[in-house]
């Protein structure tokens, strides 16, 4: 009876957020082959002993607003999602402990979302609202060879949490039966790469962030129904589940016009393959709660991002840029809890200099999602989707 | 002023992105007059449901929700003969009370304190779907069932009625069916007569059920309408309406063995522990000399009536359907459908709780006939069909919906009502989504179809 799904969430195809430096969103989100500042230790660790400063730190924040729109194909029903504000943010502290080695810090928030569809709409049973969150931490050191190529590498520590509820499709006095479920993890993965400076115009970079498996054991189960069915509902339980944080590998180059102009891209493959299904195990079975195991089958991605900014003033940086974001998730296993549509994202964003070394950054992304007709076929449900998310950040860079 | 303009038009940009648009739902009648709707049938056109005829079910009958959706392509008002707030009216024939039947209230679920054979309470409760309210003051029930509603009404469902019960005179007489002489715009009209009298623009048509389903229900296949009576009246009503002109929707009749009041106690619910076994099989040899000493511990067949046995009795097989009437506080405290605990004598379930295999055959094979005539009716008559013999047969075998499970097991299904025959609102839904494809099909129309689980399904204590 009760079919449960990932913990998957919505940018950036499933549930992969990639606001980590306001002067990389405002350039389409490249940053592998850039050295604009910390958030090097997240885009690519191999960029840290790049910096031209010798200490640099960087902290900032984006507001994530968003809807999605649900409609059967069949009906004039419609549902929409409504975002909670979600604040993904960073910190970065990257100095260089020598000429050739840098060594820094970064703190990030790279999956996580929390969203509720509304009030007893026709999905409820699939999913009602989530809250996903997810912080690493990642020390990183990085070292050059002379100026033509810098490696770097991070151990990522991970820590996550969730929280979903949905009905359960049986009604008493108060309404419809209600599941809760909390869980909590933490895990470790790395972060590496490597920067190549061929000739001082242009610099190319790889890198590869791994797959962190996110494992909840005995994660805790709520569940709310009518007393007389309440023997094969047990009101508390345990329930294990994994999530896995996909691997991905990053290859971008960018070119230097002169001292003002500078035009990138970014080759970004997400390892989406890992997610191949969810098994919820609950640690007490009954005839209407067993184990389950949902196929998700995603598919492996890549994004195409393509980013420029320019030095307008002396005190004054903007850019631009824009990628393609696939969707991972095929359309026979689209789950409203991952509504995620193949996106387009237009980004801007602005740098100024009130003093020396400080920078003021600000960037705007706008993600638009193509409508798509898709069914999580095990519990035939679905439609038609749509997404859009508006996402303002802003951030404070100070270098010396 | 330029930059507050500058900042409106901003933040209306802003709106719209948040508000992503998908192509609405365009309804669309295609030419179809569907101003005046008129639903004619039985119980399950009436929302008749947990063995009541009462206010909420007749709110959720599938021709209401339809109706509701139809006013998006141009339907009008859409009225019922609604009872009074309250538990409801269902009724049996009983000649030993003076008023000719019983009347009883809804069923509901409740949890029911277990009770000993001896009539020990046990501490422990199980769900059961009994009457809301028990011995219900019979004259107030008839006084509902009897008090007169004005119509003309849209919803021209009569819980019992047959195919030529539509056209019988005096069927809404105080000699007829009373759910049909509540509202009759006389005592000598016709169901038929008075739905024709509203000068419909589109109909429904969903009849034959209770030709098979009354006899099933008693257990017998004796006074299932004979094929004679159903071709002959059924065209003629299919006739009556399309001389109008109309348009409208036909359902056929579906398998009993879809039903769960026929399902779901099994023919082999004797459940026996090794001892218990070992007793009977010794009995059964040495003392009722019979051949069945294969009892063992499990679940064994029910001896049952069967009045074409020599011996009046055998044992059930699978072929055989329980009904859901069958006195479940005699299967297991008495010991029916095997040895009376009090009499030491055989004690069959009796015939009027089992549909023994060739009554069922033959109940079966009026229903395809039927389904027939039923077909052949409309043939070329450009009217929409619901096959909901072969749709109930696929709701058996269970569906999701919404991420919900359902299916027509007893209570648990979440489609069929507490008397294992009619729907739950959630049933209704269903079927309407399936009339409305039938229609949006035959016609080319653009009918908006409903969310079922927006709709309620039973309700637990």
């Amino acid at each position: 009876m009760l079919t449960l799904m990932s913990a998957g969430l919505l940018f950036a195809g499933g549930y992969q957020v990639n606001l980590h430096g306001q002067r990389n969103m405002g350039m389409g989100l490249i940053g592998t082959s850039l050295s604009l500042d910390g958030s090097s230790a997240f885009y690519n660790p191999g960029g840290l002993s790049f910096l031209k400063s010798d200490f640099s730190f960087s902290g900032g924040l984006s507001l994530m607003m968003g809807r999605v729109t649900y409609q059967p194909v069949d009906m004039e029903y419609q549902a929409h999602i409504k975002h909670k504000l979600n604040t993904p943010l960073y910190f970065y502290g990257a100095m260089k402990a020598t000429k050739n080695l840098g060594v820094g810090i970064a703190v990030n928030t790279p999956f996580g979302n929390g969203f509720s569809w509304e009030d007893n709409w026709n999905g409820r049973f699939l999913i009602q609202d989530l809250k996903f969150k997810a912080i690493t931490i990642q020390p990183t050191v990085s070292y050059k060879i002379k100026d033509l190529i810098s490696i770097g590498a991070g151990l990522v520590y991970a820590y996550g949490n969730i929280e979903m509820n949905r009905a359960l499709p049986i009604e008493g006095a108060n309404g419809e039966g209600k599941l809760n479920i909390q869980g909590s993890t933490n895990n470790w993965g790395f972060n590496a790469g490597v920067m190549v400076h061929p000739f001082k115009s242009l610099s190319l970079g790889l890198s590869y962030r791994s797959l962190i498996r996110m494992k909840v054991n005995a994660g805790d189960v709520t569940m709310t129904v009518p007393e007389s069915v309440s023997a094969d509902y047990p009101a508390t339980n345990k329930v294990s589940t994994a999530l896995p944080l996909p691997a991905n590998l990053d290859f971008g180059a960018s070119y230097e016009f002169g001292e003002k102009l500078l035009i990138g891209f970014n080759l970004c493959y997400v390892f989406w393959g890992v997610h191949d299904s969810i098994t919820f195990d609950f640690e007490t079975n009954t005839d209407k709660l067993k184990d389950v195991t949902n196929p998700t089958l995603y598919k492996d991605r890549m994004i195409i991002r393509l980013g420029a900014q320019y030095k307008a003033l002396s005190w004054l940086t903007v850019r631009a840029g824009g990628y393609y974001d696939p969707s991972p998730i095929p359309d026979d296993y689209f789950h409203p809890q991952t509504p995620n549509c193949d996106q387009i994202g237009l980004t801007c964003g602005v740098s100024v200099n009130p003093f020396k070394n400080l920078s003021v950054d600000a960037a705007f992304l706008y993600l638009m999602g193509s409508e798509r007709e898709s069914y999580y076929t095990p519990d035939n449900f679905g439609g038609k989707y749509r997404s859009a998310f508006y996402i303002p950040g802003i951030g404070l860079t100070y270098s010396f | 002023m330029k930059t507050r303009y500058l900042l409106f038009v901003l933040m209306l940009g802003l709106l719209a992105a948040c508000e992503p648009k998908i192509d609405e739902f365009k309804a669309d009648a295609n030419g179809v007059n569907f101003s005046k709707f008129v639903a004619i049938g039985n119980s399950l056109t009436a929302g008749f449901a947990d063995e009541a005829l009462y206010l909420e079910g007749q709110e959720y009958s599938f021709p209401n929700i339809i109706a509701n959706q139809l006013k998006s392509v141009g339907g009008g008002m859409f009225t019922q003969p609604l009872m009074p707030l309250g538990e409801g009216v269902g009724f049996k024939i009983d000649t030993s009370s003076p008023f000719g039947i019983t009347c009883n209230t809804r069923r509901v679920l409740r949890l029911i304190e277990n009770v000993s054979c001896g009539g020990t309470p046990l501490g422990t409760y199980s769900l059961r779907p009994v009457y809301s309210v028990e011995n219900p003051n019979q004259l107030e029930l008839i006084q509902q069932l009897t008090t007169p509603v004005a119509g003309p009404f849209n919803n021209m469902g009569v819980p019992g009625a047959g195919v030529k019960d539509l056209l019988t005179v005096g069927y809404g007489s105080q000699l007829g069916n009373p759910f049909f002489a509540r509202f009759a715009s006389n005592p000598l009209t016709t169901i038929l007569a008075d739905a024709l009298a509203q000068n419909p623009t589109f109909f429904s048509l969903w009849i034959g059920n209770n030709d098979v389903l009354l006899s099933a229900l008693a257990g017998t296949d004796q006074g299932v309408t004979a094929l004679d009576t159903f071709s002959k009246y059924y065209p003629v009503i299919i006739r009556e309406l399309t001389d109008l002109n109309i348009k409208g929707v036909v359902a056929n009749i579906p398998d009993i063995n879809s039903i769960a009041f026929f399902n779901t106690i099994p023919w082999n619910g004797l459940v026996l522990t090794q001892s218990q076994a070992d007793s009977i099989n010794m009995a059964m040899e040495n003392i009722y000399h019979l051949p069945w000493t294969d009892y063992k511990a499990g679940p064994n067949p029910f001896i049952i009536e069967d009045p074409t046995d020599p011996k009046g009795f055998r044992q059930a097989t699978n072929e055989d359907l329980i009904l859901l009437s069958v006195p479940q506080d005699q299967l297991k405290c008495v010991g029916m459908g095997i040895i009376n605990k009090f009499t030491f004598q055989i004690y069959p379930i009796p015939d009027s709780f089992i549909l023994r295999a060739e009554e069922k055959d033959n109940i079966e094979s009026a229903i395809s006939a039927f389904n027939s005539v039923i077909r052949n009716s409309i043939a070329n008559k450009n009217l929409a069909f619901v096959d909901m013999f072969s749709l109930m047969g696929s709701f058996k075998t269970g569906m999701f919906y919404d991420g919900v499970s359902f299916n027509l097991k007893f209570i648990e299904g979440g489609l069929l009502s507490l008397d294992g025959i009619h729907l739950t609102p959630r049933g209704n839904a269903l079927v309407a989504n399936h009339f409305l494809d039938a229609i949006n099909g035959q016609y080319g129309c653009l009918i908006p179809k409903v969310s079922v689980t927006h709709y309620p399904g039973l309700k637990f204590p």
